[in-house]
């Protein structure tokens, strides 16, 4: 199964990033992603913080298991999208035309709401060594926009 | 205790990153450990050691919760852009009550921000007992901003002024001319409870271009009547549909059948677009006695901060406005009552009265019911029987037509409400205060009376 084109498109349209992850313990944990691209292989890419997700990195690393939501500030459009093959690996500089083109689309959409772009510079701007992604195959993608079919599946296209 | 706060941090230091600009974002997991990500609408400060979030729909974040008790929450502060984040454990849920109605008040707000009101509605209130709250590392985070106000010293300042107060109508503009120098607060309304009536009647306000004195809203109705009838504060920080709910006055001309042309509303200060609102309850001697509304035109105008040093003012006002009507003591011997002839010239005023509910018109226009339409029916109708233009406070707590509520602090405020409409309406009959306990009544055109049973 393949990410549909509305779900490729959304992931460059200046969505705001969230990486969920649980240790096997039961112990929950998210942070902030910075950026996230479909690869050659059709895997998904998540870019995030060492320093800032290091809780998320171990759980998923641990587990394999990682939920990355995407919400597009300007009309609340929110998907889930779950992962159980999740690999982590350093990212670096290979990622860094990836993260400041989200960055730059992100403050676009935070500009809207009379955010200014000194707030989203606190955390995305991140040196290339913290950089650190996230690969994994979407199995299930859920609508997560706010209302009574929050949490419903939507569908993935055929590879 | 299992719970650990890092970096000096406490809840309570952290609520004001619940405020909503940035909504904050929740992980919890199946039994099998599969992550979910989503957003809330609303989280909510509840004491050192808890916070609701809310409940609006049965999705795989609640599912995940009930199953296994567990959740972590990352909240951003909206101007420093620091984060922490929370791991909570699920205590209980809760459908009604003081946070349950904060909670569904702001929901509100948000839900009419994002164009949802329809849609949103909250279930309950999620209780949850805060396990760790620490810092998210790794952002650079900008200075905090200015405070609008030296709060605390201005609000001592302000109280101080009001404790100097003798007479209600001072301490009423005391407050809100303070609200606006000291405080930066510059659009207020203050409303007062008739729990007989089961509404919130306006008494003063500040900074709209009708002043509004008499105007109603139900119980219930905005956060200015949800404040009353839960007796807590509630506050909004988004842009919210004013005319939905804050301006949710009461269509009460069509319930009571009354004619097309004698529609008994009075219009509604308020802003056309808030972007905040705060409500804060007057209480005394554990009764609710009405509420102050604030709002502003800017986002998250009002924080905690806003909200802590108004429940003081507020319950001092309270306080003082109970204290301030105690019964008068026997009015001293005096000469006797001037007696001045109703004017003869000039248009007739007429003066119609609807039994059922003391609602009061003037030349059919609308000017005010309940209690103080009863007084001022008497007033006038005594007036054109003897001539007599003054009263005590004394003989109107006393007349049994006016069936006054059983409860000190209604007659000075009803009083002041009626004169301040009368004021506003630039009506021919004005009425003014005559020396303590006594009252005055101004007539400037001739008056017929007129009593309509329905």
């Amino acid at each position: 199964m393949a990410l549909t084109q509305d779900i490729i498109d959304l992931l460059g349209a200046g969505v705001a990033h969230q990486v969920g992850g649980c240790t096997k313990e039961g112990r929950p944990s998210l942070c902030r992603g910075l950026a996230a691209t479909v690869e050659p292989d059709g895997r998904l890419v998540v870019i995030l913080s060492a320093e800032s997700g290091f809780e998320v990195i171990a759980a998923v690393h641990d587990t394999g298991r990682i939920a990355l939501n995407l919400t597009l500030p300007e009309n609340y459009k929110s998907i889930s999208l779950l992962g159980r093959d999740a690999v982590v690996s350093h990212g670096g500089a290979a990622f860094r035309e990836l993260v400041l083109d989200r960055y730059e689309k992100f403050r676009a959409q935070l500009d809207v709401h009379g955010i200014p772009p000194a707030y989203t510079e606190a955390w995305y701007l991140r040196p290339d060594a913290d950089l650190v992604a996230i690969r994994f195959t979407p199995f299930s993608v859920r609508n997560q926009t706010p209302g009574p079919d929050a949490g419903s599946a939507l569908a993935l296209a055929n590879r | 205790m299992n719970r650990r706060m890092s970096d000096d941090l406490t809840l309570f230091g952290v609520r004001r990153m619940m405020e909503g600009v940035v909504p904050p974002a929740l992980c919890t997991a199946s039994a099998d450990r599969m992550p979910n990500v989503s957003y809330l609408s609303l989280a909510e400060y509840v004491d050192p050691l808890h916070i609701a979030l809310s409940f609006q729909f049965f999705n795989r974040s609640r599912e995940n919760v009930l199953a296994t008790k567990r959740a972590a929450l990352t909240l951003d502060d909206p101007y420093t852009g620091a984060g922490v984040i929370l791991q909570l454990e699920y205590l209980r849920t809760e459908t009604c009550g003081p946070v349950f109605e904060r909670l569904r008040a702001k929901l509100m707000g948000v839900a009419s921000h994002v164009g949802m009101d329809q849609v949103f509605h909250l279930r309950g209130a999620d209780i949850y007992r805060v396990l760790e709250l620490r810092r998210v590392p790794g952002r650079r985070e900008l200075p905090a901003a200015e405070p609008r106000v030296d709060l605390a010293t201005n609000s001592r300042l302000l109280s101080e002024r009001m404790a100097n107060c003798g007479e209600l109508v001072d301490l009423l503009d005391t407050l809100l001319d303070g609200l606006g120098e000291l405080l930066r607060i510059d659009n207020a309304m203050l409303w007062l409870f008739d729990s007989a009536q089961e509404v919130l009647t306006l008494l003063a306000s500040r900074g709209y271009e009708v002043g509004g004195a008499g105007a109603e809203i139900s119980t219930g109705d905005g956060i200015a009547g949800t404040a009353v009838r839960e007796g807590v504060a509630i506050r909004v920080g988004h842009m919210m549909n004013m005319a939905r709910y804050a301006r949710a006055a009461r269509d009460r001309a069509d319930a009571l059948g009354f004619e097309p042309v004698l529609k008994s509303e009075i219009p509604l200060p308020g802003l056309k677009e808030p972007r905040s609102q705060l409500a804060v309850p007057l209480r005394a001697r554990g009764r609710v006695l009405g509420a102050l509304l604030v709002e502003s035109k800017h986002d998250q105008h009002f924080g905690y901060d806003d909200e802590d040093a108004l429940m003081l003012l507020c319950g001092q006002f309270a306080v003082a406005m109970s204290l301030m009507q105690p019964p008068e003591p026997e009015p001293p011997a005096r000469e006797a009552p001037k007696i001045v002839a109703q004017p003869q010239t000039g248009l007739a005023v007429h003066l119609r009265r609807y039994a059922r509910d003391n609602s009061v018109f003037l030349d059919d226009v609308y000017l005010i019911r309940g209690v103080a339409g009863a007084i001022l029916w008497k007033l006038a109708a005594e007036f054109l029987r003897s001539g007599r233009r003054e009263f005590s406070n004394r003989e109107l707590r006393l007349a049994p037509e006016l069936r006054l509520p059983d409860v000190q602090d209604n007659l000075e405020v009803r009083l002041l409400l009626l004169q301040r409409r009368l004021a506003e309406q630039n009506a021919p009959i004005q009425l003014e205060k005559a020396g303590r306990g006594r009252i005055r009544l101004n007539v400037k055109r001739p008056i017929v009376m007129q009593a309509e049973n329905s």
